[in-house]
């Protein structure tokens, strides 16, 4: 009995680095989170279908009248924000280990990179809808959509980080440690994501 | 526990019940997050549902009595056969079957003290109550969706639909999609994680593989719904083209997303009724399912092949014929598992002793029923025949005895069943079986008749027919055998109306029940279980000794948890304690992101987008407020 732990009573580093260490199995918050992901990379999933069922449909894609997309920049944006999974890895084993100054820094690192990574798509974005509308085609359609979903997750990504990085700065408690490898884990599925949607983006011009 | 508890024992019982007290009166009910609130909370909403989907239901049959009647003019059949489909589906059978039957039933009978997620579940509710609003306010406007339950394009689309019932439709049902795939994720959890330390997955009862293969279908089956939603309202609202067939759309889009979400969603209606139907045979037969594993493996089979025959729902629509067939063989091989689970119920009543008390005579009625219109589900794996018959009545005959006959029978015998456990008191068996004759006389007499005004050529969806058709003596048979089957319910809600304030006194135990629900008081109290149960096998309850031991523990202390709102939580296969949880406890949250939410699918309905995306901040800044006050700090 008592080689159990309390381990939500756990609200100091020191306590909350043991309770992750005599965890035997995934915490509750992170099986909510992994069904959450689960649950948002079918909509992905259905989306990324869509686009190449209308595509099959279609005698002519991108519309007439489209450019086909740049390969160059989506491909390194993409590539960038799969690589804010190590920091956010690094930070999840950080929080786990006590040491909660390390992971609010790997977080943060890990913020400015994903902050960076949407105001250049917000840039592209906008410089698409320049070129041609949703309005036009069933082709523009599908692809703002896709790529407006994708932005919106990044967005809600990174109220996740900043909320728990908020929360770190009030110290270290299970509960954070759980919330840190949550958050984690949506960066990790996000960047996965963001691989399948650029291919599907940028499949005319491969 | 059955013997009068020690004063050592008393003392813990007494502590545990100022822990786990909540507030009073409807402060109380606001914030509470105590999973049977929140199931009962579910059942009452999801019951005013049903009566209102019924009323739309008998005042077609009234239409429809006759020909040439005018009880509804031709539009306003168009909004009732909609409003009655989405009702019945979203604002009925999952909300009732998940919510107030899952919520109320999963954590007793895996030994927890609540869900994992206590605050999520109650948003669930509170978003689903909402979405409901949201979506009859369209009726109450005079604006009620009218292009059927599965909404077609081009008919749903702006040019032909005009008017903003589609839009609360399609906004409406996302809204409720947030809700089931947040209870869809807490059940999973729950069952996951909560498992009293000791049942290993062998030992989780049938009731818990069948809301496990639910829920794991609603998570990957809403996604292709709410896709197909937002898409139509992308282009209702902002002229974009998925739909679009001059723009490079296809209006076939939305039948493939639709029924994607839509044929898993048939097993999830039927699941969770062969849940309660494995809960209630073992009670009444005294003895256990027979094949225990083969219909846990058989629940999850259907939940996953479910997932592989959509476009049985469109073989009318012209798709390839090498497409067809593959759908086709598909539908026919859901019959395997299906099938498994039909002969262990049989076979299980039929080795077992019987006892037709009314909950068991509702299980009977409702493997009738399956058997019947699951028959006539095979008919439409043949491709021909299908094609004759889609859109006819015919089509209405079969998922009315799947959906009424398989999926609410054992809702309503589910209801009577755990009733006294729920409230203390005894239904009256007089009137159950009343209730139930009727209601199964009801069905056949209603339904049987469709079948064959079907194979005559009557189609769905027509507000009135001529005379000269040879249906109205049908018709008026299936109208009566509606009023019929009207009375039926009417009487079970009746009963357990009256019961509820007459009713005997039931004790912990009225039927020799086989699941760990049985062995707390009826009602349990706020913490369901003052020790966390013992379990070495799925038939928890019949386990003597280890109820015995569980006395014994609570005298000495053990597993009692009784430092604060305390669970445990254990591995996933094998169910090892791992450690203890601190559960929140009651919080204004919930109700809060459930306003903010509505507030930002009402905005996004009258197109103030702006306003829409402030709203959404908001939802951000309370879901944040949420999370600032840790379980621990309670």
């Amino acid at each position: 009995m008592s080689e159990v732990t309390r381990s939500t009573e756990a609200t100091s580093a020191v306590a909350a680095a043991y309770a992750a260490r005599r965890r035997q199995s995934q915490p509750t918050g992170w099986w909510g989170m992994a069904l959450f992901v689960a649950t948002e990379a079918t909509l992905f999933g259905t989306v990324i279908a869509t686009y190449f069922y209308l595509r099959f449909k279609s005698a002519q894609w991108p519309a007439p009248g489209v450019e086909p997309p740049d390969v160059a920049l989506p491909l390194c944006l993409a590539a960038a924000l799969v690589a804010t999974s190590v920091p956010m890895l690094l930070a999840a084993r950080a929080a786990s280990g006590g040491r909660r100054a390390a992971a609010v820094r790997l977080i943060l690192l890990a913020l400015l990179v994903q902050g960076g990574y949407l105001a250049v798509q917000v840039i592209l974005f906008k410089r698409d809808l320049g070129d041609f509308s949703p309005r036009d085609s069933a082709y523009g359609s599908i692809y703002f959509t896709m790529l407006g979903l994708h932005h919106a997750h990044v967005v809600v990504g990174m109220l996740l980080s900043l909320g728990i990085v908020v929360k770190l700065l009030g110290g270290l408690t299970n509960y954070r440690v759980i919330g840190v490898s949550a958050v984690a884990l949506y960066w990790y599925v996000m960047g996965a994501l963001a691989v399948l949607v650029v291919l599907t983006q940028l499949s005319p011009s491969l | 526990m059955g013997i009068a508890a020690t004063p050592r024992a008393q003392a813990r019982i007494d502590r545990l019940d100022r822990i786990w007290e909540e507030h009073r009166g409807l402060v109380g009910w606001l914030t509470t997050t105590d999973h049977k609130r929140i199931g009962i909370l579910y059942f009452f909403t999801s019951l005013t549902f049903f009566a209102t989907g019924g009323v739309e239901a008998l005042l077609m049959r009234t239409q429809l009595l006759a020909p040439d009647k005018h009880v509804l003019g031709p539009d306003a059949f168009n909004q009732a056969f909609t409003m009655h489909g989405v009702t019945m589906i979203f604002l009925f059978v999952i909300p009732m079957a998940t919510g107030a039957f899952g919520n109320y039933l999963i954590p007793l009978m895996i030994g927890a003290r609540d869900m994992a997620f206590p605050r999520m579940n109650a948003v669930s509710y509170w978003i689903y109550l909402a979405s409901g609003i949201f979506i009859y306010v369209s009726v109450v406007i005079g604006n009620a969706p009218d292009a059927g339950w599965f909404d077609y394009v081009p008919l749903a689309s702006r040019e032909f639909s005009p008017s903003s019932g589609i839009d609360f439709y399609a906004l409406g049902l996302m809204f409720n999609g947030i809700a089931t795939t947040a209870t869809a994720i807490n059940f999973i959890v729950t069952i996951f994680k909560l498992r009293a330390p000791g049942m290993s997955l062998n030992r989780m009862p049938l009731f818990c593989y069948a809301f496990l293969a639910v829920s794991f279908a609603l998570i990957f089956a809403l996604p292709p719904l709410t896709a197909a939603l937002g898409f139509l309202e992308l282009d209702r609202r902002l002229g974009f083209h998925f739909y679009d067939v001059a723009h490079g759309g296809d209006s076939l889009l939305w039948q493939h997303l639709f029924w994607i979400f839509g044929h898993p969603e048939v097993y999830i209606i039927v699941l969770p009724a062969f849940g309660i139907a494995t809960s209630i045979i073992p009670t009444f037969v005294r003895r256990k399912m027979v094949a225990f594993p083969l219909v846990a493996l058989a629940e999850i089979l259907v939940a996953f092949i479910g997932f592989g025959v959509w476009a049985h729902h469109m073989f009318a629509v012209g798709l390839a014929t090498v497409t067809t067939v593959y759908y086709a063989a598909a539908s026919l091989i859901i019959v395997i598992p299906s099938g498994i689970q039909l002969f262990a119920w049989i076979t299980t009543i039929v080795t077992g002793t019987p006892r037709f008390k009314t909950p068991l005579l509702w299980i009977v009625g409702f493997i009738v029923y399956f058997v019947f219109g699951g028959l006539s589900g095979i008919t439409f794996a043949v491709i021909p025949f299908d094609q004759q018959l889609t859109d006819t009545y015919y089509v209405v005959a079969h998922f009315h005895f799947v959906i009424f006959g398989a999926a609410v029978f054992p809702i309503l015998g589910g209801m009577y069943y755990w009733f006294p456990k729920v409230t203390g008191r005894m239904y009256d068996e007089t009137a159950g079986k009343v209730s139930f004759w009727l209601t199964f006389a009801g069905t056949a007499i209603t339904f049987f008749p469709m079948h064959i005004v079907g194979f005559l050529g009557m189609p769905r969806r027509q507000y009135t027919y001529a005379p000269d058709l040879g249906w109205s003596a049908l018709n008026l048979i299936e109208s009566l055998g509606a009023y019929l089957l009207a009375a039926g319910l009417l009487l079970v809600v009746a009963n357990l109306a009256v019961s509820y304030f007459k009713g005997e006194p039931a004790g912990n135990d009225p039927f020799g029940g086989d699941t760990l629900e049985w062995s707390t008081t009826s009602p349990p109290p706020h913490y369901n279980y003052a020790v966390i149960p013992k379990v070495t096998s799925p038939y928890a309850m019949w386990d003597r000794e280890d109820r015995e031991e569980d006395a014994r523990k609570l005298d000495r202390g053990e597993l009692t948890l009784e430092r604060g709102h305390e669970t445990a939580a254990s591995t996933v296969l094998d169910a090892d304690w791992d450690e203890v949880l601190e559960m929140p406890s009651h919080s204004w949250s919930p109700v809060m992101v459930a306003l903010s939410l509505s507030l930002v699918f009402a905005m996004l309905l009258l197109g103030h987008w702006v306003t829409a995306g402030v709203f959404t901040g908001l939802v951000a800044l309370v879901i944040f407020g949420w999370h600032m006050k840790e379980p621990q700090e309670a």
